[in-house]
């Protein structure tokens, strides 16, 4: 049992359906995957940690076995809805540095694979 | 050996996202609207659903889609204050996922119906993670709970929107400081409301009432 880090183990179904996917449309040979870079905005709150062990754990007995994940957190982008002043911001505070009104976010949901690192003999 | 990179961009929720966007899609064609209510184990939402329940009646049809671990109680409960109610068991899943609540969603009246209300399964962090499809999702948190629970868990308190505040009839009873939750809950939505209720005495479920039937 995982439940410690059920939230991560859920997402990474959905991750490891993409990966061997791509995998099979594109003809990779079970082993060839070393690497594959996500992307994961900072409002997914993902425990890099945590999903890495998931993917080692989903990933075992399948043609992706013994890739690496390398996950980049970016951060949320936002704009002031009063001052329409821009940055990033950090949760769990959502109010613009300058007027202190709230805020809408601009980015910081996306959760995407960037790429795959193929070894090619 | 040399490697190569393959650009991919995929996003990894694509089948959830597919299924959330059939649903917002039957929800538009049939003029439904579905609500999504998130909140730990033990927040009150099954006590909410009841008491609004009692509040919506003669205004709008609806029915109430229950997510649960184990069992069908809720959703007898539920059938109990005469609310057509669906019962989804998602054993060890953590949250409801977008395709079952669209295959209940299909099979649901087309017609007559206006509402439908989701209590998805009692937890704080995934179920803000998935989206359903939902017209809007609603935090439903408790007095029992502590003030800085949204601090601890921003993600679902800024998907919301609304905060829904249950079980305040219990306020004399508890070191709760309202102020600080108001400011908590501020400082990650400014623009949402939040309802302060009580699902056993029905106080303010009016008021939560007649904001869901505002919504669009």
């Amino acid at each position: 049992m995982i439940a410690p880090d059920m939230h991560e183990v859920s997402i990474c179904q959905g991750l490891v359906k993409v990966v061997l996917d791509e995998m099979a449309q594109r003809a990779i040979p079970a082993g060839a995957l070393l690497r594959l870079r996500v992307v994961a905005g900072a409002l997914h709150q993902i425990v890099p940690e945590s999903l890495e062990f998931a993917y080692d754990l989903l990933t075992r007995e399948t043609p992706a076995a013994g890739s690496k994940l390398e996950l980049r957190v970016t951060p949320l982008a936002a704009r002031c809805t009063k001052c329409d002043w821009r940055g990033t911001i950090e949760p769990p505070l959502f109010l613009c540095s300058v007027c202190g009104a709230g805020v809408e976010l601009e980015g910081g949901d996306e959760l995407y694979v960037e790429d795959l690192e193929i070894a090619e003999s | 050996m040399s490697h190569t990179h393959i650009p991919i961009y995929r996003a990894v929720m694509e089948d959830s996202t597919r299924w959330a966007e059939a649903t917002r899609a039957l929800l538009t064609e049939r003029r439904q609207k579905l609500f999504n209510f998130i909140g730990s184990p033990g927040a009150g939402k099954t006590a909410l659903l009841e008491a609004l329940a009692r509040a919506l009646k003669g205004r709008v049809q609806f029915a109430v889609i229950e997510g649960d671990c184990a069992g069908t109680r809720d959703a007898e409960r539920l059938a109990a204050e005469g609310v057509q109610a669906v019962q989804i068991v998602t054993g060890a899943g953590c949250h409801l996922p977008a395709e079952s609540v669209h295959q209940v969603l299909r099979d649901l009246p087309a017609t007559g119906l206006d509402f439908v209300l989701v209590e998805n399964v009692g937890n704080l962090v995934c179920p803000a993670a998935f989206d359903i499809g939902e017209t809007a999702k609603l935090a439903v948190l408790s007095v029992t709970e502590g003030e800085d629970k949204p601090l601890k868990y921003p993600t679902l308190f800024r998907q919301a929107a609304a905060t829904v505040l249950t079980k305040v009839d219990l306020l004399p009873h508890l070191r709760f400081n309202l102020a600080k939750c108001r400011a908590a809950l501020h400082q990650i939505k400014a623009a949402a409301p939040v309802f302060e209720l009580s699902g056993k005495t029905g106080q303010g479920i009016g008021a939560f009432a007649d904001w869901l039937l505002r919504q669009k």
